[in-house]
């Protein structure tokens, strides 16, 4: 067993010595090397965020979170949100993508329950600002990231995708989204009522697209 | 005496030998083809890229001849160890998936030994690969090995995470495509029957009112989606407008506050 774990492949891998970045000297086969270069520069791009940290230059442990970036993203978002009670919608949605940016940033060692949580508010709000733009496929997108980000709790996001798909004259796509966001919601809850009025009103188009 | 006894005693000693002698060449030879076999069977795995990648820099420094190249300082060895725990978790859990519907195939017979030897040394593997990933880590900064796992598992979660919303993401282009050839032809049907109602395409204007986001309870604007139909010029024309109208952000904002 011994002898196994100590085979490895040995790689012709050159270290800048100002940049302290690794590439690959050639002489291997075409497919390996670009297998090597991507994972080289993952390599890389995660050396320098471990350099960025404290001096352990190890990544903390997952919990607690460094409030920092939170605080940074909840601020923009906050802003994000009077921008869009103004009715200035170009605003929002700047300052939402500023914020999901800083978002989807986020180290990759810190809990991605937190990023999800984070952005699938954000994506919503966003698909939001879309569509009281009448910019429905951005609002069905966003929306979309946003359910995909977190599916349970989120009947708003639902909501938004099937009534972007409903605008643009694709109910029988709203009808699925909206049986998929009840059969998550239940039709009890606050949010499960508005999406049975929606999935009525769908119902109702696609009759008249029938009839018609 | 003797010589009798030697003589009576030839044929059996004989019989024994060759019999002894075939059996030891036989199991020798089973044994050896059995090594061999378990040795030639296919690992379950491809290479082990992020390994192979930090055991090549740790044995760099011997093989570079040149004195120049500089030291490789601890924190590339870290990143790579941390990208070959990530590597090491992925593996785990593509065992551990496995694992179950490989037991029920074998207990049917619907695979065959060789494939159930290939698995089981796998694991062994992966186990080893664990421990001495925790070893390195704890070498490096002590208590380290405790976490290094944790954090690469979030690293791979948030990875494949970061992937999907970046797949969503450039759908967008694609969508808006579709809507905008989708909205030129309908805007075309109603240029053909102008006096055709518009209620096909209608929906009620009350659900955009209705539904409002906890984020902006009072301003829900729902113009458009009412008069859809007829009013289809002023969307879009609204609607490309958005894109291009560089709204002063820093000024709206501020009047925004000072009016509060």
């Amino acid at each position: 067993m011994a002898s196994e774990i100590d085979i490895y492949n040995q790689y012709p891998i050159h270290m800048d010595p100002a940049s302290k970045a690794l590439s690959l000297l050639s002489s291997t086969t075409p497919a390996q090397k670009a297998l090597l270069t991507t994972e080289l520069e993952e390599l890389n791009t995660l050396h320098r965020s471990l350099i960025s940290l404290d001096p352990p230059n190890i990544p903390p442990a997952p919990l607690p979170l460094n409030p920092k970036r939170s605080a940074q993203i909840s601020k923009l978002r906050d802003s994000a949100n009077t921008a869009y009670r103004k009715s200035n919608y170009d605003e929002a949605i700047k300052l939402y993508t500023y914020a999901i940016d800083m978002g989807l940033a986020r180290p990759g060692w810190e809990p991605v329950g937190v990023a999800r949580e984070e952005l699938a508010g954000l994506y919503g709000n966003r698909a939001q600002a879309w569509m009281a733009q009448q910019a429905w496929p951005e609002g069905l997108v966003d929306a979309k990231a946003s359910v995909d980000s977190k599916p349970v709790g989120n009947v708003k996001a639902w909501w938004r995708i099937a009534k972007s798909l409903a605008e643009m004259g694709r109910y029988e796509e709203s009808r699925k989204f909206l049986h998929k966001g009840l059969d998550i919601e239940g039709k009890e809850s606050e949010g499960g009522k508005e999406l049975f009025a929606l999935l009525e009103e769908v119902d109702r188009a696609l009759l008249r697209g029938l009839k018609a | 005496m003797f010589g009798v006894d030697w003589l009576g005693l030839a044929v059996p000693l004989a019989y024994l030998g060759i019999l002894l002698g075939s059996l030891a060449t036989f199991s020798s030879l089973y044994r050896k083809r059995k090594a061999h076999k378990a040795a030639s069977l296919e690992p379950w795995f491809p290479a082990h890229l992020q390994r192979d990648i930090y055991f090549s820099l740790l044995h760099l420094e011997p093989s570079s001849n040149e004195k120049k190249t500089a030291a490789i300082p601890d924190s590339i060895f870290k990143a790579s160890l941390l990208r070959r725990a990530a590597e090491d978790i992925r593996r785990i859990m593509a065992l551990r998936g496995q694992k179950q519907a490989l037991s029920m195939l074998l207990q049917r017979g619907s695979v065959g030994d060789d494939l159930w030897k290939r698995f089981e040394r796998a694991e062994k593997e992966m186990e080893d690969e664990v421990k001495d990933v925790v070893s390195e880590a704890n070498a490096y900064v002590p208590g380290w090995g405790q976490t290094i796992f944790q954090s690469a598992n979030e690293m791979l979660n948030n990875e494949i995470y970061r992937k999907r919303m970046e797949e969503q993401a450039s759908k967008v282009e694609e969508e808006r495509k579709w809507w905008d050839k989708k909205k030129t032809s309908i805007k075309e049907g109603f240029m053909k029957e102008l006096e055709e109602d518009s209620s096909a395409t209608q929906t009620t204007p009350t659900s955009t009112t209705a539904k409002d986001p906890e984020t902006a309870p009072t301003t829900s604007p729902a113009p458009g989606a009412s008069v859809q139909g007829s009013d289809d010029d002023a969307v879009l024309v609204e609607a490309e407008n958005t894109s291009s109208t560089p709204n002063s952000p820093a000024s709206a904002k501020k009047k925004g506050k000072g009016k509060k």
